[in-house]
This record gives structure tokens, C-alpha cells and sequence, in this order.
């Protein structure tokens, strides 16, 4: 009861809020930008709904989608840091781990709306530039698992944005993290390093599974980071004082 | 007039104290150090030897990929204590909007500053300790280093300028995350389209280029001649996106 209250002031909070045009704008330019690159080299990529994935996914899953998640903590963390709102926030009569996991659900609501929009546009695309059939099943499952690591992302830039009062930082650490995961994505140490989790989940730039199938290892990993930092967070929120 | 531009720079720097905006600069940059040292650890010998052409090919690319977004981070650090503060209503009454917008930029630029100079000893550094086979040509470093350096002038006037028109910070962040979006996306497209991106230009003007061939996977790297007329005319452009961006911000109503 609690955790819904939390979760509705929440989302009273982002009315109005530029993050719904962020989450609608930004998903677009990979989706144009994928598909003009797939047409320019459509004599190559002969997978057709695949290899319209691997183009739609090859920067956005690998670069930018773990900075768009913290993007959304950002500005969720800055209305408390603003006009002494930390004062407020931790006098609420809720628990602490509901006023966490409350920007928690936020995060996951509008990362799950993100992955929709961008499969929505992936068939969108394809069907435009007169793909045949309907996209494969595969590449929904992927797109599933793509939201499933925002779990792990989202409770570590939700506590990166919590610990950091600067709004633009916490976003600077996501595209370096970033780049870091394809690297350890490529070094086959993905599992080990949060940033790698999405861009391994969505199969970014792969036509076959690169997680082979076996899920479990993926989804233990996501697990063990978000209760990482999730836990992280909630301890530190019980004995910090809060800087207003 | 230049005493009143002094005291007001020197304000700016005061503002800056203890917000560890070198930080900044320097994690991007260390970055770079570790991504460096990953790519010539796997390079090959044939590929050591061209090391520099190596470097001077793929650092524009990272500078794609990250810069955009560290002059979003160090504009916005810069400009949201403003923000923040509702101070604009203040400081407006004691110095122009024109100049205000002046001193912030300066402030930002000299990090841009900081980061190229090391980004230069970074690729002198590699070079030395790596035992590139052919000498650098300092005429291409310098190059490289005035590109990466004029382009990302032009972003942080363009990040700055958001930064003091948007009261959350999420437009100029979000731009920032499309401009690295649309700059690495460019360097895939057709040259003429590619010039439409302002943030794939670091790439645009490199004058190292590479070869690889499908079946073998031989990568040589060789030297292009340097575009100096269409690299002046960007110059000339950087300085009318700076006014622009200038005129733009002091005409906001505070």
C-alpha cells in the first residue's frame, strides 16, 4: 500500500516532465538512422529482419541506452536535490525501502515504455522499407531480456544519482560505462560488468543468440547487481545524513 | 571595461571551486588511456609500425563517441549552479548577459583546452613507449589536436547555451546523448550527408584513413592530404555558432 503510494507521488512528480519527449525522441534517431545505414549496405546484411536488429541495436543498446536510463534517474534524484526536498523526501512516513523502490518502479515504467517504442519502431522500419513477413520471434524475446538488464542499470544509476548531486555526471558514467561493457562484452567478461548486461541481453549487433540460449547466467547476473546496488543504496539512505 | 572582464572570469573560477570539474576531463581521458592501451596490446607488429596513423584513425572516432557528451557534463556543471540557484536575476543586474555568457564559456573551454593537450602527450607518450616504427609527423598531430579542439569549442558553445535556456537540465543532456548518436551514425553515411552532423566532424577532418581487406583481415592505415580550406571555413563557422548561441541566450527573458 505503502510502495503504490510512493510510486503515484512519483509520477506525479514527472508531470509535465521532458523525460516522456526523451523517451519518444530519442529511440528515433537509431531506428532512422539504422535502417538508412541497413538500405546503404543491403547487399551485405542478407538477414533481412535480423540484420535490420543488428543495425538498430549496434549503437543504441552498446552506447546509448544505459545514458537514457540515467537520464531518467537524473532528473528523478534532482527534484531531491533541489529546495531542501531531501528534508521532506526522508521525513515521509514510509519506509525507506519503499521510497527507493518507488523511483524504482518509475524507472522501470518508462525504460519498459523505451523498449516498447523501440520495438515498435524495429517493426515500424521494417515494414516501411518493405521487409516481408512479420519480425521474429527471437528479437521480441531479446528485446524482453534488453529490459530485463535495465534492472541492474537502473538500481546502479538510481544510486549513482542519489550519491551525486550533479545531474550531468551520473549520464557521463553511463556512456563511459558503457563503452567499457562492449569492450568486456568482446572479451567474453560481459556477465561481470553491469553496462555490458543490456547490450548482451538485446543481442545488439548479433544475428545469432550471443548468450546461446542459456539465459540463466544472464538473468543471475542481473539479479546479483540490482540487489547490489539496490541494497547499497537503501543501507545508505538509513545511515547517511542527508545534505540539503 | 577589461578590469570589470577580469573580476568577472575570476568570479567564475571562484564558482568553480571544489566542484571538481577536472574530474571531468580526466576520467574521459583516462578512459581514453585504457582504450588505447587495449587497442595497441592486440595490435599487430605490421600495425605497431603505423602505430601513430593507428592512433590519429580511431581517437577522432572516441572523440565521437564521448566528447559530445563531456562537453554536455562540463557545460551543464557549469551553467546549473545558476539554475539551481536562481541567480541569473542576480548576476544580471550586476554584468551583461553577453558577458556572462562570455566567462562561462571560457571557464568551460579551458578544460576542452586541458583535455586536448593531454590527449596530444598521450599520443606522443604511446608512441615513445610502444617503439612506433615511423616517426610522427607533428604537422598531423597538430592537426588532429586544432580539429578535436575547434569542434568541441563549437558543441560546448551549442551544450552551454541549452544549459542556460532550459531550467531542467534534461534538453541539453538529452541533446548531448543525440549529438553522440548522430556523430557516430554520420561516419557510416555518404560524405555529403555525413556534413549535415556537426558532432561526427572530429572524425570527418582526420587525416589518417585505413584499408581492410575482407578475407586476409589486413588493416593498413595510410596518410590523407588535410581539407585546410574546408577546415577555415569551419573555423568561420564555429565563430558564428558562438555568437549565435550568445545572442540567443541574452535575449531570454530571466
Amino acid at each position: 500500500m505503502m510502495l503504490l503510494r510512493c510510486i503515484k507521488s512519483e509520477n506525479q512528480k514527472l508531470r509535465h516532465s521532458l523525460i516522456f519527449p526523451a523517451c519518444l525522441v530519442i529511440p528515433v534517431i537509431p531506428a532512422v538512422m539504422g535502417t538508412f545505414n541497413y538500405l546503404q549496405n543491403a547487399g551485405i546484411l542478407s538477414r533481412q529482419w535480423y540484420s535490420l536488429w543488428t543495425q538498430h541495436t549496434l549503437f543504441y543498446a552498446s552506447f546509448f541506452y544505459a545514458p537514457l536510463i540515467a537520464l531518467y534517474c537524473s532528473y528523478l534524484w534532482r527534484l531531491e536535490h533541489q529546495n531542501n526536498n531531501w528534508n521532506v523526501f526522508m521525513t515521509a512516513p514510509v519506509s525507506i525501502p519503499c521510497l527507493y523502490l518507488g523511483k524504482l518502479s518509475v524507472i522501470f515504467r518508462i525504460t519498459f515504455l523505451t523498449q516498447l517504442w523501440v520495438g515498435i519502431l524495429y517493426v515500424l522500419c521494417g515494414k516501411i522499407i518493405g521487409l516481408s513477413g512479420f519480425a521474429p520471434v527471437d528479437v521480441y524475446f531479446w528485446l524482453l531480456r534488453g529490459t530485463l538488464a535495465a534492472a541492474a542499470i537502473g538500481a546502479l544509476q538510481l544510486f549513482l544519482s542519489m550519491v551525486i548531486r550533479s545531474f550531468s555526471v551520473p549520464i557521463g558514467i553511463a556512456l563511459v560505462g558503457s563503452v567499457f561493457g562492449m569492450m568486456a562484452s568482446n572479451k567474453g567478461l560481459g556477465l561481470y560488468w553491469p553496462y555490458s548486461l543490456m547490450l548482451m541481453g538485446m543481442n545488439s549487433n548479433k544475428t545469432t543468440d550471443v548468450l546461446g540460449g542459456n539465459t540463466l547466467p544472464f538473468i543471475l547476473s542481473t539479479l546479483i547487481f540490482f540487489l547490489a546496488f539496490y541494497l547499497t543504496a537503501v543501507q545508505m539512505l538509513r545511515i547517511r545524513d542527508v545534505r540539503t | 571595461m577589461n578590469f570589470q572582464f577580469t573580476m568577472q572570469l575570476r568570479a567564475e573560477r571562484l564558482k568553480g571551486r571544489r566542484r571538481h570539474l577536472l574530474l571531468i576531463p580526466f576520467l574521459f581521458l583516462l578512459f581514453q588511456i585504457l582504450w588505447a592501451f587495449w587497442q595497441l596490446n592486440r595490435a599487430t607488429p605490421e600495425e605497431l609500425n603505423t602505430g601513430y596513423l593507428l592512433l590519429l584513425h580511431h581517437l577522432p572516432m572516441m572523440n565521437t563517441i564521448l566528447l559530445p557528451m563531456m562537453a554536455a557534463v562540463i557545460a551543464s556543471r557549469l551553467c546549473d549552479m545558476e539554475i539551481k540557484g536562481d541567480t541569473l536575476k542576480l548576476l544580471y543586474t550586476m554584468q551583461k548577459q553577453t558577458s556572462l555568457f562570455d566567462c562561462k564559456y571560457l571557464a568551460g573551454l579551458k578544460y576542452l583546452i586541458a583535455f586536448t593537450f593531454a590527449q596530444g602527450l598521450l599520443i606522443v607518450g604511446l608512441g615513445t613507449s610502444y617503439h612506433f616504427g615511423e616517426s610522427l609527423k607533428w604537422s598531423m598531430l597538430i592537426e588532429h589536436l586544432a580539429v578535436t579542439l575547434s569542434v568541441s569549442a563549437a558543441l560546448l558553445a551549442i551544450q552551454q547555451a541549452l544549459s542556460l535556456l532550459s531550467a531542467s537540465q534534461i534538453l541539453p543532456l538529452a541533446s548531448g546523448l543525440a549529438g553522440c548518436f548522430l556523430g557516430l551514425f554520420s561516419l557510416f553515411f555518404p560524405p555529403l550527408i555525413a556534413r549535415l552532423f556537426i558532432w561526427g566532424y572530429y572524425a570527418a577532418f582526420s587525416s589518417a584513413s585505413m584499408d581492410w581487406e575482407r578475407n586476409s583481415k589486413i588493416v593498413h592505415y595510410y596518410e590523407t592530404p588535410f581539407p585546410t580550406a574546408g577546415f577555415f571555413l569551419f573555423l568561420a563557422a564555429v565563430i558564428i555558432i558562438y555568437l549565435l548561441c550568445r545572442t540567443i541566450t541574452a535575449r531570454k527573458e530571466v
